[in-house]
């Protein structure tokens, strides 16, 4: 299995010499990410994103197989789980810090498995790059979930490091079994 | 065939005089067995909205308490709220959250029912049932339906009051919340996420705003720091100039907006006093819509599956609706800041009930008592104190009238004395 079709390691391999470079790099970058995320160094986490940044999980329907084309509402026609500019992420960061942002004090232990990435496009100075998660979470005594999706990031190359401009979230679930989703992905 | 009431038994859960509740009525699997026919079998109860089924065809798939309901909108443009479940062999007649068809079919053995719940078709009606099936009495079990506002509302109970009664003088304030714009309102969503807890108690904690500086002290301050939001302060509590009014079981908190002047299409909806000095706020409407628009369906004593929709006005401008939306998704939903550290406290409410020690110890609602009465100008019960346990105290006595009851017969409504002024009068 190649990771690029013939087209895209046209693509990659105009703007990045090496496609499998570019590959890794981005992978490095996801496996960093995940880490900064179950490590709690938000604020870290948080200077992947650009200022211009969208954050974004839409809900998932179940719909036929032929209407599969309204499984996933776009962003600005419903009402989805995250739809946060820096703002507002802004907003949950300051309430983790804060010692009193109860629905993580004490915090979630979390584990995010991130992997199976393929860039599907390249641009002069943007990727778009899909990645497959999944995420446990363990919270006080005996709570947990798992949480599975794939990722669909604009990353834009700013200062020559990655950063996260527009990133959807898809999970893989209609009725989400936890009791709230007060930690990232 | 009559399935008849469970149980006889008389709950006295709530003493009026000190505000002691049985922390029993949220864990105990009989207690909720018995809602699920006295209240939730009986009950008017929100199941969508207008918005969600515009055309003949479309179909939105709801729950009335734990029952599957399919809400539809038929070809004459009625509504229809139709028990999910074959009249066959039960099987659930669609799968899908919402869509558009022109009839349900059962995919175990091909039965098919219309839009409006009528049995159209039985594969082998005459090789394998000699023609001997009525299919005239075999159509999808329904509801009753009934609209106000937009809102779809539908009960089990063919001797229900109309949903104009039930809601009662309650209407005088959602009004203005629901009726205050032209075009009406979209709904989107809904999230749906599964709480662990039981369902009554995030209808009590919609009207307590005692809890929201403790609570939600970080989500609020964060908000004001990074977006200039007011702060859910004791001290703002204390001081704002609002109201809470309890009508039926029903609750909403009035914001006094003296001194607004409201567009002019707003005074002719509402009539001035209410267009100028009456926002309705959060709010509960008996049994289990809780802020809004937003259900919590029973699943279990120790379990709800929350549904969050977003009601936002259909004259609004693209960036209205935007702003609207990442306000909801953001602070309240499955990862609203505000919402999120609720959930905890109704667990430990609901659990608390559950143990042989626990069970013993009273919970206090006692908050206010004695302060809330007849107005002259506000409808219903009234209280000034915008900080009480007034709505705790009604929610659970209209519960406990319902589970004492034995038809609609014995289930009170408080007179209606609002005088409605402006051109959205009449339900």
């Amino acid at each position: 299995m190649t990771l690029f079709s013939e087209e895209q390691r046209e693509s990659v391999q105009t703007a990045f010499l090496d496609p499998q470079s570019l590959w890794n790099d981005l992978n490095h970058f996801y496996i960093r990410e995940a880490w900064l995320l179950d490590d709690r160094r938000f604020r870290e986490w948080f200077a992947l994103f650009t200022e211009d940044m969208m954050y974004f999980m839409p809900r998932r329907k179940n719909v036929p197989v032929r209407e599969a084309h309204r499984e996933i509402p776009p962003i600005g026609t419903d009402l989805p789980y995250y739809e946060d500019d820096r703002k507002l992420m802004e907003v949950r960061l300051q309430r983790l810090e804060s010692g009193m942002g109860w629905a993580e004090e004490p915090p979630s232990r979390t584990r995010h498995l991130v992997g199976n990435l393929v860039i599907e496009t390249v641009g002069e100075d943007e990727v778009v790059a899909k990645t497959g998660f999944i995420c446990y979470r363990s919270q006080l005594e005996v709570d947990q979930s798992i949480y599975a999706g794939s990722r669909t990031d604009v990353l834009r190359r700013e200062d020559s490091e990655w950063r996260i401009a527009h990133r959807t979230i898809v999970l893989d679930a209609n009725v989400i079994l936890d009791k709230n989703i007060s930690i990232f992905f | 065939m009559t399935i008849t009431t469970t149980s006889t038994k008389k709950y006295k859960i709530l003493d009026p005089e000190t505000g002691a509740l049985d922390p029993r009525i949220y864990s105990d699997e009989t207690i909720y067995r018995e809602e699920m026919e006295k209240v939730f079998g009986r009950s008017w109860l929100l199941i969508g909205h207008e918005s969600l089924v515009p055309n003949p065809g479309d179909f939105f798939h709801t729950y009335m308490g734990e029952e599957p309901v399919i809400l539809t909108r038929d070809r004459q443009g009625g509504l229809n709220a139709m028990l999910n479940v074959c009249r066959h062999r039960g099987a659930r007649l669609t799968r899908t959250d919402d869509g558009n068809c022109a009839s349900f079919m059962c995919v175990y053995h091909g039965w098919t029912y219309g839009l409006d719940g009528a049995l159209e078709y039985v594969p082998g009606e005459e090789q394998a049932y000699d023609n001997k099936l009525d299919k005239t009495k075999l159509g999808l079990r329904r509801a009753r339906v009934e609209t106000y506002a937009g809102l779809i509302f539908a009960t089990w109970a063919p001797d229900a009051p109309s949903l104009e009664d039930f809601l009662g003088d309650a209407r005088w304030y959602l009004d203005t919340e629901y009726k205050r714009r032209p075009a009406g309102f979209i709904a989107y969503g809904p999230q749906k996420w599964i709480q662990p807890v039981n369902w009554k108690t995030s209808v009590d904690n919609c009207s307590d705003w005692y809890h929201v500086p403790t609570t939600h002290s970080s989500a609020s301050n964060a908000l004001a720091r990074v977006m200039g939001a007011t702060r859910y302060t004791h001290e703002w509590n204390w001081t704002v100039p609002a109201k809470h009014a309890f009508v039926n079981g029903h609750q909403i908190a009035v914001f006094e907006t003296t001194g607004h002047e409201a567009p002019a299409e707003e005074v002719e909806r509402l009539g001035e006093f209410r267009a100028n000095n009456v926002a309705a706020s959060a709010s509960s409407i008996f049994p289990n819509t809780v802020l809004g628009m937003r259900l919590a369906i029973p699943r279990g004593p120790l379990q709800t599956e929350f549904w969050h929709f977003a009601l936002v006005p259909a004259d609004a401008t693209e960036e209205e609706k935007r702003v609207l939306r990442m306000e909801h998704a953001s602070q309240n939903g499955a990862a609203g800041t505000f919402e999120a550290d609720d959930i905890d406290n109704w667990r430990q409410v609901s659990n608390s009930g559950a143990t042989f020690i626990g069970a013993q110890q009273e919970q206090l609602l006692n908050m206010g008592l004695g302060n809330a009465g007849p107005h002259d100008v506000y409808p219903g019960m009234v209280t000034d104190r915008f900080v009480s346990e007034h709505n705790q105290r009604a929610f659970y006595l209209r519960y406990q009238e319902f589970m004492n009851a034995g038809s609609w017969a014995d289930i009170s409504l408080e007179p209606q004395t609002a005088v409605y002024e402006g051109t959205t009068a009449e339900m």
